[in-house]
């Protein structure tokens, strides 16, 4: 596993807020690429009181070209997003990691939120890990196929190259996403927002929004 | 909300979700951490819609699989 990417950002919101928008911020302008979210478990640890979720998406794969020309035939992609609230604390730690390229490419992104030192915001540490195990894998057998002809490690150099630029164009969408289901709890509450999400009206805060979002990223 | 994988699931979710989100900010994040017996009694419904989707689609026991093998989350505070 390489770590190739960590980031610090700061909401301009409460931490209870931030962490209520990360479970409603499907669907919202930037998510498009999202069809679907359903949780598979929930539960609170009944010694710490820690509320364990664990949800799964199906993501729309838009690859690149550079990357479409080794796995022709992902098109989709699952996430498996594991996440722990520690209420008492105002700690939330998340995992999210993509299910069906295991093996091929897989990218782990581990969030921490706390509140920042001023409690009117919150901070968000990003690290995300890579790892492409070409032919490492018992199971992966029939997908080896692809990358015969191709130096392994050549591929993997243009994943890990496309991975880490996409990896910055991700995070930057899904912040804007988060951004817009903050501001709209924070105008119309929470039935707001599933009213907005339902009636789609969402093309019409893109516009609002639009050149109004500069990024804060701490570095 | 978002949609379910599953069409079908659709409904259950949405009702789950509704009553998450309620318990969530007006329970859970003003430290009332015991969970909702109303919102687990929709999870079950919803749940049971999910898994057989899940199984028709036949990606049930890969997302089991990665469900246990995957590293645990630490949530352990520190500050």
């Amino acid at each position: 596993m390489v770590k190739f990417f960590e980031t610090n950002f700061s909401y301009d919101y409460q931490w209870p807020a931030v962490t209520l928008a990360y479970f409603l911020r499907y669907p919202n302008p930037y998510s498009t690429h999202v069809v679907s979210s359903d949780t598979l478990s929930s539960f609170v640890n009944p010694e710490t009181g820690n509320l364990h979720i664990t949800r799964l998406h199906l993501k729309r794969g838009k690859l690149p070209a550079s990357v479409a020309r080794f796995i022709p035939k992902i098109k989709e992609s699952y996430i498996l997003e594991r996440s722990v609230i520690d209420a008492r604390n105002q700690r939330m730690c998340t995992e999210s990691r993509n299910l069906d390229w295991e093996g091929v490419l897989s990218v782990v992104e581990n969030q921490e939120y706390v509140p920042a030192a001023d409690p009117a915001r919150t901070d968000v540490k990003t690290i995300v890990k890579f790892e492409s195990r070409l032919g490492h894998r018992k199971r992966e057998e029939e997908k080896r196929g692809f990358f015969q002809g191709w130096g392994t490690s050549g591929v993997r150099a243009s994943l890990e190259v496309v991975g880490r630029s996409r990896m910055r164009d991700g995070l930057m969408k899904s912040r804007e996403g988060m951004k817009l289901v903050l501001e709209q709890l924070r105008e119309r509450g929470f039935v707001g927002v599933v009213k907005e999400q339902r009636q789609g009206g969402w093309e019409r805060w893109k516009k609002v929004w639009r050149g109004d979002h500069g990024m804060e990223e701490a570095r | 909300m978002s949609a379910s994988l599953a069409p079908e699931c659709s409904e259950a979710k949405e009702r789950y979700d509704t009553c998450f989100i309620n318990w969530y900010s007006e329970k859970y994040l003003r430290g009332q951490t015991k969970p909702s017996k109303e919102c687990e009694e929709l999870f079950e419904i919803y749940k049971t819609c999910l898994n057989k989707a899940l199984k028709e689609k036949g990606i049930y026991d890969m997302i089991e699989e990665a469900r246990k093998t995957g590293p645990e989350i630490r949530a352990t505070s520190k500050r």
